[in-house]
């Protein structure tokens, strides 16, 4: 509860911070913004052209729809962490020498890809637009559950993230780590694959114990299905959520008072 | 309060994450540790200027992170009132990408201001920095003094109960460093409470009401700015030629290494009492205010001539040497100083004795107490012997005027303007006064007033 309280205490320094991280990202690049949609539209792009050109599958109609559905939450998950490992060690000189709320970082960190992810989804919603209007696909209530959904995911990924950038600090080795984990958690994740493909029961077991996959599944189901997601489903997010956030705070809260010496 | 930094290395490392991973405790073993600071404790007051000295990797700096809050002591405790700004490194925050109107907002943020805060101050944060038209350009393309400037501005416009300023004075160009010291002394003049780390000792001496010394994470000294300064001058000269460790004895045991030091006591006694430091090589035997006919003056009227006389002993002699003097009024603030350096004078030898005389046609001084200070020592401040409130005298006036400097003076008036006519008597008396004197002297017979005069030249 304290550390809300200290994050709200804050939440000017942390919106100063993140509009300064993004503007300060895309200073002087021609395509600025642009550029952080270049990564899943790369991925969108691979993918598809390997799935329905090279190993066509027959199982997924509107292949490129149901992939751009799991890769922008992927992104922001991915992307957000993987950053993070570097929120506290690369500021080094605000930990040291201001007093500062070090949480602030990895949380500015995860609110920026949070608007990179808000900015990309007009293309998403683009994307499924035109599959609407040639009747391969429906707009149905359920994507009003988009900002719920995003709004857990944010803190999920925040949780992660906490434990990640204080964590990195100590054990500097944990930044590979991640970055090797991030990649095998993609194949790890019904991303480019669906859940239903997945025939063995230890198999589809092993998948939800990866916590990305419960909210993947979700945003498949809003912005390709077009239903709810399941209460199972919306179960795992939540716990996944609490265990996440719980988690982050605790640990950082026990890291806190070594940072500013290790780093 | 002591802190310990856990030492990084390889091999600690890895047992770190051993530990960590096996008993989950990151806390540092007490053998791969390294203390920073030991047992050292003190207060400042609110409003107090206070200093800290010591060679490099003493834990100056530790301490003032240990006292912003960015580092936790690992044993004791730090208890602090009021806001903190902490000039350990200027601009700290600062993003180079952004424009320094950007900056300054989110440094001003991190310091704890609120946006209307800063906007309320926008103007005489950029109007200090002198950034001009810099400011919608990005802090990277500034010049380190601009850079440094705009840290410092900010920083201090945050309006702290508390400054901490580490050795930042010595960045920037000598028109700037000017300015931060007349900023530092505006903030003290506020009250606010200034903790400084710096290696310009006269900075120490001059802004500081105490100062600390800090010699391998202990305390060595505290007290009084001059006194403690000039203990750590000396330790430094003697440690300098040899690069072992100093084995030097100190002239007084740390008064503040161990338990709660009481500093009301100190400074009451330092009001009383001579206080003398120095190295010896050559003292001062004797100091004396004369007057004109060589008598011993410990009172007198204002606008006297006096001479001050120091019987010098030289037990080493010197090439290196100056004589200072330096009047302070009782409340400490400092009337007038100089020495023999400051005006010029080149030390050639110093050998045998010697009288130094330093006369002063008329002492224009206000009524009050007035203290002392003498002083031998070399030109970088070391001192043979510095002899603080060797006088102590008290100029007495009839007239009431204020302040501590009576210049000459002579009113005259032309045109309408017209006073009562004055005599010798009445001059320099307040009117009232001047006329029930006059009512008692003309109402007593000759002969009292004469008695009164004879028992007066008895007395």
């Amino acid at each position: 509860m304290d550390e809300l309280r200290t994050l709200y205490r804050y939440r000017q320094l942390i919106a100063a911070l993140t509009s300064r991280d993004l503007k300060a990202r895309y200073r002087g690049s021609v395509l600025g913004f642009f550029w952080s949609l270049a990564n899943p539209l790369m991925l969108l792009t691979v993918y598809t052209l390997v799935f329905t050109r090279f190993f066509p599958r027959h199982d997924i109609s509107l292949y490129p729809l149901f992939l751009f559905a799991g890769i922008l939450p992927w992104s922001f998950f991915s992307a957000a962490v993987l950053e993070s490992t570097n929120a506290i060690s690369g500021n080094a000189g605000l930990i040291k020498k201001v007093m500062f709320p070090a949480e602030a970082l990895p949380i500015v960190v995860v609110l920026s890809h949070l608007v990179h992810f808000v900015l990309a989804l007009p293309v998403l919603l683009v994307a499924m637009a035109w599959f609407a209007l040639r009747h391969e696909f429906i707009f149905t209530p359920a994507i009003f559950l988009t900002p719920v959904l995003m709004l857990f995911q944010t803190v999920f990924v925040a949780g992660v993230a906490l434990i990640v950038s204080s964590a990195c600090v100590l054990f500097r080795d944990l930044r590979d780590l991640v970055a090797n984990m991030m990649q095998l958690a993609f194949f790890l994740t019904p991303i480019i694959y669906s859940m239903t493909a997945v025939d063995s029961q230890w198999m589809r077991a092993l998948l939800h114990l990866n916590p990305m996959t419960p909210f993947v599944l979700a945003y498949q189901d809003i912005f390709y299905f077009g239903h709810m997601p399941g209460t199972w489903n919306a179960g795992l997010i939540v716990v996944y959520t609490l265990v996440s956030s719980v988690l982050g705070f605790g640990v950082f809260e026990r890291l806190r008072d070594t940072l500013a010496e290790a780093i | 309060m002591s802190k310990s930094y856990r030492l990084w290395g390889r091999r600690s490392q890895f047992a770190t994450l051993k530990s960590a991973l096996l008993k989950r405790d990151v806390r540092p073993a007490p053998e791969s540790s390294v203390a920073a600071l030991h047992n050292v404790t003190f207060s400042v007051d609110r409003g107090e200027s206070f200093g800290i000295v010591g060679r490099n990797g003493s834990g100056k700096s530790t301490l003032l992170k240990l006292v912003s809050g960015i580092l936790k002591p690992t044993s004791g405790s730090i208890a602090v009132n009021g806001r903190i700004a902490a000039l350990i490194e200027l601009g700290a925050g600062f993003h180079p990408e952004i424009s320094g109107r950007e900056n300054i907002y989110i440094n001003g943020i991190m310091l704890g201001l609120s946006r209307r805060e800063i906007d309320s101050r926008f103007n005489k944060i950029v109007d200090f920095a002198g950034i001009g038209e810099f400011l919608d350009q990005p802090v990277k393309t500034y010049s380190s003094g601009m850079y440094v400037r705009l840290g410092f501005a900010v920083a201090v416009h945050v309006d702290p109960d508390i400054l901490l300023i580490d050795e930042v004075l010595s960045v920037g160009d000598e028109e700037f460093s000017q300015k931060c010291i007349a900023k530092i002394q505006e903030m003290k003049y506020r009250g606010v409470t200034l903790l400084f780390v710096t290696h310009q000792l006269d900075q120490v001496r001059k802004l500081c009401d105490r100062a600390l010394w800090l010699d391998h994470g202990e305390a060595a000294g505290l007290g009084d700015p001059v006194r403690v300064v000039d203990e750590y001058l000396q330790l430094v000269s003697v440690s300098a030629p040899g690069a072992a460790i100093p084995q030097v004895h100190h002239p007084e045991p740390p008064t503040a290494a161990v338990g709660i030091e009481e500093p009301e006591e100190v400074e009451a006694s330092d009001l009383l009492e001579e206080e003398r430091w120095g190295s010896g090589e050559a003292i001062l035997r004797r100091v004396s205010l004369v007057d004109a006919d060589g008598r011993e003056l410990v009172a007198l009227g204002a606008g006297v001539g006096v001479t001050v006389e120091m019987d010098v002993e030289v037990r080493a002699p010197q090439a290196d040497f100056v004589f200072g003097i330096g009047f302070y009024h009782a409340d400490g603030s400092c009337v007038y100083g100089t020495n023999t350096d400051i005006e010029g004078l080149q030390s050639d030898s110093l050998a045998g004795g010697g009288k130094v005389r330093f006369a002063m046609p008329s002492l224009d001084l206000v009524a009050g107490s007035y203290r002392i200070d003498a002083a031998i020592h070399t030109r970088n401040g070391r001192a043979f012997d510095y002899r603080r409130g060797v006088i102590r005298f008290v100029v007495g006036s009839r007239v009431n005027d204020i302040g501590v400097y009576r210049p000459r003076h002579d009113w005259s008036f032309e045109g309408g303007i017209h006073f009562k006519p004055i005599d010798n008597l009445s001059r320099n008396v307040p009117a009232p006064m001047a006329e029930y004197i006059k009512e008692s002297e003309a109402n007593q017979p000759p002969e009292a007033s004469n008695k009164r005069r004879r028992k007066r030249e008895e007395r």
